[in-house]
């Protein structure tokens, strides 16, 4: 069934939402489409609202409509319900063969797949005894962390009443005492705290990461590269789930995995050339043609595409003979090196994909050499929503930034716990927030944090000291002195932890 | 001496120098290119003249009349005959160049254009947006305005002009010369410049081309007089005598009307030496050299990189009162002292200001003159200087130490000597976290070395090899303060990177505590006596008897130094990961150290009870006593400990690893049996019959096989040799309790080393086909690829030796790449965060006011407090509460 896409505001969401059953005026023709039930989106990605509709006619005037817009108005939508639901991105929805992409104005679509789900309220979801914690800590005169909470209610029903009160007069106390001191100098700490270890890591780049066929750079320099933010990590990879009814079926992984891999023809054939007779032979080397799924005929089908040869099948020799129809060594030549990289199948970046099984619950999980995150969440029976990469680039670029941030802090925690480092994941948290919080990922460094700061002085005594000093001459720059660097620099006290406090002595009166 | 408020720079404005202000602010100008005269004054207008300030004692300043110290140096001048362009700005001017006309001076924008850019500009302040994004803007629009041939303005026909680096502009061909940019560039109205990204308060283009040269000051560029009397000039002085020489000879054949070439091939050469002069590494210039051949240091050498003024100089600076020795450990000193040597307290002082409340006792002090003793022939501080209220210093002798004690008023200050008790700061390199300098009080001791508590290594991460550290000296009460309350040792025990302790108990003082605890040992009174003996007790634990012989537990005694109240139930090391009963335990509850209100019931202390990084009852005292009292459980921990294992005695020898003969050939047969398995692999390869792993090729799928077999090998002989090796055999002691060294380091003693790798694979690397000559080419055998089969023990034959060696280079390359590596990591992390702090309301901001993170970590708890990073300890509080509310 075929549903309406609109894109819309929020206050218009939340009027409608309000008056339904209502009518609803918009600014684009609905002539000659009938659905029963719409989405709304406010982003153009992604759908939050999911609305009933009951019937859509032209526009006319009348009294009681909710108007879009205040002209150009051309249906109006019957709306009955308006409902917030878990969001759900526009490419789960196709029209005719073809996915949608965005939805500028409005669209139509075929929802697959996905069930519905209604946005779940994060209280609700709370267990009653922890709700009771929450209250419980609340008489005693404090705001418990729900994680806390959490933990608490697994002690209650031990613990006598008198126990318990005295328990959370305790963690009370507790919560108050760990607070962090006004004016720490908590982005030094982070830093040291991260770079110190940094001497106990090693530097062996490569190392085994759950599958013993793959290589993934470890320890100090990945380390490096997370804080480089650098455009491509040296060894990018893909850790890909697929959805629930899938994940189970090997056939379905298999097929997955090949349609993964991007399988050119030198990978699993040999090309001879024939100079005498303008031929180039491609004979197919069947162990790797095995290894990497591929069959006789999916190279026919990407010879296909490729113009200007003719193409014969030997089926006895198992070769196939390409001929260009144009004469001469030069496009013989140029043919020989396009066949080389033809692409047989598979995702552009993505150089090897493995899967294995987890023998608990019997799920496979596709690794991969090489990442393109776009492409491969594009596929069906991936589940976009545990997917991971490691190039943090990448996932900014295609999830966004608040997901680049948690990329940056996994995969700074992962490396640090691999090597066996205990380092408290606030500083990590730390270093990821600073990392983004400009909404594009910077990088450490001069390039980045330490070249965009404030002061001319820190700038210059940091790195490419010269630079910075001309430009300010002519800039006219103005330096507030209320960083750290620049005031060690004049010889001031600095603006951190006792240093920020001002406090002045006025002495008794005499 | 400073009283109340001090001042503080508000801000710092920067900007170009404009030719008036040169002059304005130069006292003299030099016309002179030499020094100094036959009788070494410096001649005047020559480039040492007096009035830049003075580097010879006894001369005035004839600007200021300040003498050497006094004066702070004064700039003078140089007029360039001709113009000359500035090295730093040759990018700027091509720009200015490119996108302005030539013969209006209006930049080649349309008016439209202009009125709409300007808009675009004025929502940037100069001064104070982001240069990198005023940057990008203005070359935007510069580049449009540059590509224009035709000025809008007034339709002259523009042509482009071509930078022939370093500092020649040619335009057509034609050398634009220094003095016609400086004309254009005066042409340019101040209202255009906010598209070049340029401040017209404080710059005006023209002023890129100079005129006239600032000189720094002479105590920029001192001389220095070598014992042979001879002078010999600073760098700068030497480029601006070059600069000063040219540019008369430049002047004369100008006026005298010589040939265009000879005049031309001057100001190249003036402009050669005012480049140098600023940038002495500029590309596409030879460097200007000293006679010596030594590329001369100029201006921005001066500043830049390591050891240049920002770096070195700047950020940050060598300082007094400071001093640095050897270090060495001391047992019976507190973790929150050091032991400085008498000869450094007697340098170091403290300055004491005079007040009528001290006025008494500080006479008395100085009174004792610069080395007094007490009757016992003890240290006593004394006073090195005094100083008057006008700064003068007066240097106190045993002559005249009575006589200036009399003189001594309220108002002076007084340099007393190093007191027990100083709070001062101790210091080892390289300072990687703030536990890297801390807070200790001041034992003065005889010798010759810093001492401190062994405890207080791991923060520091020292050790006695010939480590050196530093002390410094506080020298206010503001600071000193901050140190005892911030800085102490005791303040930093627990550890803001993992929540954790970062300070306890190492080597001999967990082996004395494992020996002292496992299972529950039996101790004679006088025993007792003799270990307790070195702890602060007045009474001994309560005595058990058998056969009416009066015997102590070991648990009972290390009970008299927990803080009584102490609940905690953890699991030890020794017996960590055990499921039901611990295997090196008799009684099953000794599973897990289980402490009730200060009496320690069952299990047995090593490192994860005392240990940095993991003491869990050092941890559990901080976070129940504070400070003070895990600063003194610390403090009798090791000296309990060093009072039982100096007692009992503790060795460890090579006969801990002896192992029967038949352990011995058991560990022969594996590793032949591994050579077997080795070659039968190769021979499977080599027939071409090994089945390659997924996304391996042959060859690796073979060295993942080889490498699992040895893995396999040396893990079956140590697991044979440990067999044989109990809880009895000291280095076994040591291991299990976490002393030191680990399982591995006894197997591969009394075991088999096992491969030898570098970079995770088989040592492979060497000659043609082979690691050494001794094998034949091809031979990938075990022995040819580095397998050790022999133990430390029974010793390495030379070719093992030889693969050993090659194995434990890599881990020295590997250290000193990473030392590198790290540490410049560390720096930028530094440097990009070093800004940040958390406010009133846990929120984290940058010095802009942008806020980072809008509660600290999301909880705003302090990870140095937080437990290993939780929140709160839930679980213990419940534990401890339940045994609390029993009582």
């Amino acid at each position: 069934m075929t549903s309406l896409l609109w894109k819309d505001t929020k206050t218009h969401v939340s009027e409608l939402k309000k008056r339904v059953p209502c009518d609803y005026a918009v600014d684009f023709d609905l002539k000659d489409v009938a659905a029963e039930d719409g989405y709304i989106t406010t982003d153009k990605k992604s759908v939050q609202y999911y609305v009933r509709i009951a019937e859509i006619s032209k526009f006319k005037e009348s009294e009681s409509l909710i108007l879009k817009k205040k002209t150009g108005l051309k249906s109006i939508i019957r709306v009955l319900e308006v409902m917030d639901i878990d969001p759900l991105p526009i490419s789960e929805f196709r029209k005719g063969k073809h996915k949608l992409s965005e939805v500028e104005t409005f669209d139509t679509g075929d929802r697959i797949l996905i069930k519905l789900e209604e946005k779940p309220s994060y209280l609700e979801t709370l267990d009653q005894k922890v709700k009771d914690v929450v209250a419980d800590a609340k008489k005693v005169g404090f705001d418990i962390p729900l994680s806390v909470a959490e933990k608490v209610s697994k002690h209650k029903k031990e613990m006598k009443p008198a126990v318990y009160k005295k328990f959370l007069e305790r963690i009370m106390a507790e919560l108050a005492r760990n607070g962090i001191d006004p004016h720490e100098a908590v982005g030094i700490i982070a830093a040291q705290s991260i770079g110190e270890p940094g001497t106990q890591m090693t530097m062996r780049t490569f190392h085994f990461a759950g599958v013993r066929e793959m290589n993934v750079t470890l320890g100090l320099p990945r380390l490096i590269e997370i804080v480089d933010a650098r455009r491509i990590p040296s060894t990018p990879s893909m850790t890909i789930y697929l959805k629930p009814e899938f994940e189970k079926e090997q056939d379905i992984v298999l097929n997955v995995v090949k349609k993964l891999e991007n399988t050119t023809v030198i990978d699993v054939a040999d090309i001879i050339t024939d100079v005498g007779e303008m031929t180039l032979s491609i004979v197919p080397d069947m162990p790797k043609m095995n290894d990497r799924l591929v069959e006789n005929s999916d190279i026919m089908d990407a010879l296909e595409k490729v113009k200007g040869i003719s193409v014969i099948s030997d089926e006895k020799d198992n070769r196939i003979t390409v001929k260009p129809t144009q004469e001469s060594f030069k496009k013989l030549y140029q043919v020989q090196e396009q066949l080389k990289v033809l692409t047989i199948k598979g995702i552009p970046g993505i150089k090897r994909a493995i899967a294995r099984i987890d023998n608990l619950t019997e799920a496979w999980t596709v690794y991969t050499q090489g990442s393109n995150l776009r492409e491969v969440l594009e596929l069906d029976e991936v589940d976009a929503s545990k997917t991971y990469t490691n190039d943090i680039i990448e996932v900014a670029s295609v999830l966004g930034i608040e997901a680049a941030k948690n990329a940056i802090f996994l995969e700074s925690q992962r490396t640090l716990a691999e090597q066996g480092l205990e380092v408290d994941q606030r500083h990590l948290m730390l270093v990821a927030d600073m990392m983004t919080f400009g909404g594009s990922v910077r990088a450490v460094g001069r390039t980045g944090i330490s070249g965009r700061k404030s002061s001319v002085l820190a700038r210059a005594a940091f790195e490419i000291t010269t630079k910075h000093l001309l430009r300010a001459g002519y800039l006219g720059e103005v330096d507030p002195l209320t960083g750290v660097a620049e005031n060690i620099i004049v010889g001031q006290p600095i603006t951190l932890g006792t240093g920020a406090v001002n406090l002045v002595y006025k002495g008794l009166k005499k | 001496m400073t009283t109340g408020i001090s001042k503080r720079i508000y801000r710092i404005q920067f900007g170009l120098l404009a030719p008036e202000e040169v002059r304005k602010m130069s006292q003299v100008k030099v016309i002179t290119a030499d020094t100094y005269d036959d009788d070494g004054y410096p001649i005047e207008r020559g480039l040492m003249d007096l009035h830049m300030g003075v580097i010879e004692p006894g001369l005035k300043c004839t600007t200021c009349g300040g003498k050497v110290d006094e004066c702070p140096g004064h700039f003078g001048h140089i007029e360039l005959a001709m113009p000359v362009v500035h090295v730093g700005f040759i990018k700027e001017v091509k720009t200015f160049l490119d996108s302005t006309c030539k013969s209006c001076g209006r930049i080649k924008l349309t008016d439209d254009e202009i009125k709409t850019y300007r808009e675009r500009m004025s929502a940037y302040n100069l001064s104070s947006s982001d240069p990198e994004v005023i940057g990008i803007m203005s070359k935007k629009m510069t580049d449009e305005a540059g590509q224009r041939m035709v000025c809008p303005h007034c339709d002259t026909q523009q042509s482009k002009i071509i930078l022939d680096k370093p500092t020649t502009f040619r335009e057509e061909g034609i050398k634009v010369t220094p003095k016609e940019i400086r004309e254009r560039l005066e042409r340019i109205p101040d209202d255009d410049l906010v598209f070049f990204g340029f401040n017209h308060e404080v710059a005006r283009p023209e002023w890129m081309i100079l005129t006239v040269l600032p000189v720094p000051p002479i105590n920029v560029r001192p001389s220095i007089t070598l014992e042979t009397g001879e002078r010999s000039e600073d760098d700068l002085t030497h480029k601006l005598v070059d600069i000063i020489r040219i540019s008369q000879r430049l002047r004369e054949s100008r006026d005298n009307g010589s040939p265009q070439l000879i005049i031309e091939d001057l100001w190249d050469l003036l402009q050669f030496h005012v480049t140098t002069y600023f940038d002495n590494q500029t590309a596409g210039i030879p460097p200007a050299r000293h006679r010596s051949g030594r590329a001369l240091k100029t201006l921005v050498q001066r500043l830049k990189g390591k050891e240049g003024r920002f770096r070195s100089n700047l950020s940050g600076k060598r300082v007094n009162f400071s001093a640095r020795t050897v270090i060495s450990p001391e047992p019976f000193l507190s973790i929150n002292e050091v032991g400085v040597p008498e000869k450094a307290a007697r340098e170091l002082t403290v300055p004491v200001i005079v007040n009528i409340f001290n006025l008494d006792s500080v006479r008395e002090l100085v009174a004792r003159g610069p080395e007094p003793r007490d009757e016992f022939d003890k240290y006593l501080a004394g006073v090195n200087y005094i100083i008057r209220p006008d700064g003068r210093r007066v240097k106190i002798s045993t002559q005249n130490a009575a006589e200036n004690a009399e003189r001594v008023e309220v108002g002076w200050t007084v340099e007393r000597q190093l007191n027990e008790g100083d709070i001062v700061l101790f210091n080892r390199q390289p300072s990687l976290h703030r536990m890297s300098m801390m807070g200790h009080t001041v034992r003065i001791l005889s010798g010759q070395t810093f001492r401190f508590n062994l405890a207080v290594c791991t923060p520091y991460n020292a050790d006695f090899d010939g480590d050196e550290m530093n002390l410094h000296i506080l020298q206010k009460e503001e600071a000193r303060a901050e140190a005892r309350i911030i800085m102490k040792v005791q303040e930093q025990i627990m550890s803001p990177r993992f929540g954790g302790p970062i300070i306890g108990g190492i080597h001999d003082h967990i082996t004395s505590m494992f020996l002292l605890t496992h299972g529950n040992p039996r101790f004679t009174e006088e025993e007792t006596i003799h270990i307790m003996s070195y702890i602060d007790v007045d009474s001994l634990p309560e005595p058990h008897s058998e056969n009416g012989r009066k015997y102590y537990h070991g648990r009972d005694i290390f009970s008299t130094i927990l803080p009584d109240g102490l609940n905690t139930k953890f699991s030890s090391k020794l017996c960590s990961g055990a499921k039901e009963k611990c295997e090196y335990e008799d009684d099953p509850a000794d599973k897990e150290v289980f402490i009730v209100d200060g009496k320690m019931r069952h299990g047995t202390i090593d490192e994860s009870a005392i240990g940095p990084f993991s003491g869990e009852i050092i941890n559990k005292i901080y976070r129940k006593y504070g400070a003070v009292e895990t600063s003194r459980f610390i403090d009798r921990m090791t000296r309990l400990a060093v009072g039982l294992i100096s007692l009992r005695g503790f060795t460890t020898g090579i006969m801990d690893y002896d192992i029967p003969e038949n352990a011995v050939s058991r560990i022969e047969e594996i590793s032949l049996d591994a050579i077997d398995r080795i070659n039968k692999l190769i021979d499977t390869y080599k027939k071409g019959q090994l089945q390659p792993a997924p996304g391996r090729s042959v060859e690796e799928t073979l060295e993942i096989e080889i490498l699992s077999v040895t893995g396999i090998a040396r893990d079956e002989s140590g697991k044979i040799a440990s067999s044989y090796l109990g809880l009895s055999n000291p280095s076994v002691i040591m291991a299990r309790s976490g002393a030191r060294a680990k399982m591995l380091n006894i197997s591969e003693v009394a075991g088999m080393v096992g491969q030898q790798s570098v970079r995770g694979g088989r040592l492979n690397r060497g000659f043609y086909g082979r690691t050494l000559p001794h094998f034949q080419i091809g031979d990938i055998g075990a022995e040819a690829r580095g397998f050790v089969k022999s133990s430390y023990k029974s010793g390495l034959n030379p070719l093992e030796y030889f693969m050993h060696s090659i194995g434990g280079r890599e881990g020295l390359v590997d250290t000193a790449v990473r030392t590198s590596r790290s540490g410049y990591m560390q720096r930028r992390l530094i440097n990009a965060f070093e800004d940040l702090k958390v406010d009133e309301k846990k929120q984290v901001q940058d010095t802009v006011g942008a806020v980072i993170q809008f509660k600290y970590g999301e909880d705003g708890v302090d990870p140095t407090r937080s437990e290993n990073g939780e929140t709160v300890d839930v679980d213990y509080l419940a534990f401890d509460t339940e045994l609390e509310v029993e009582e």
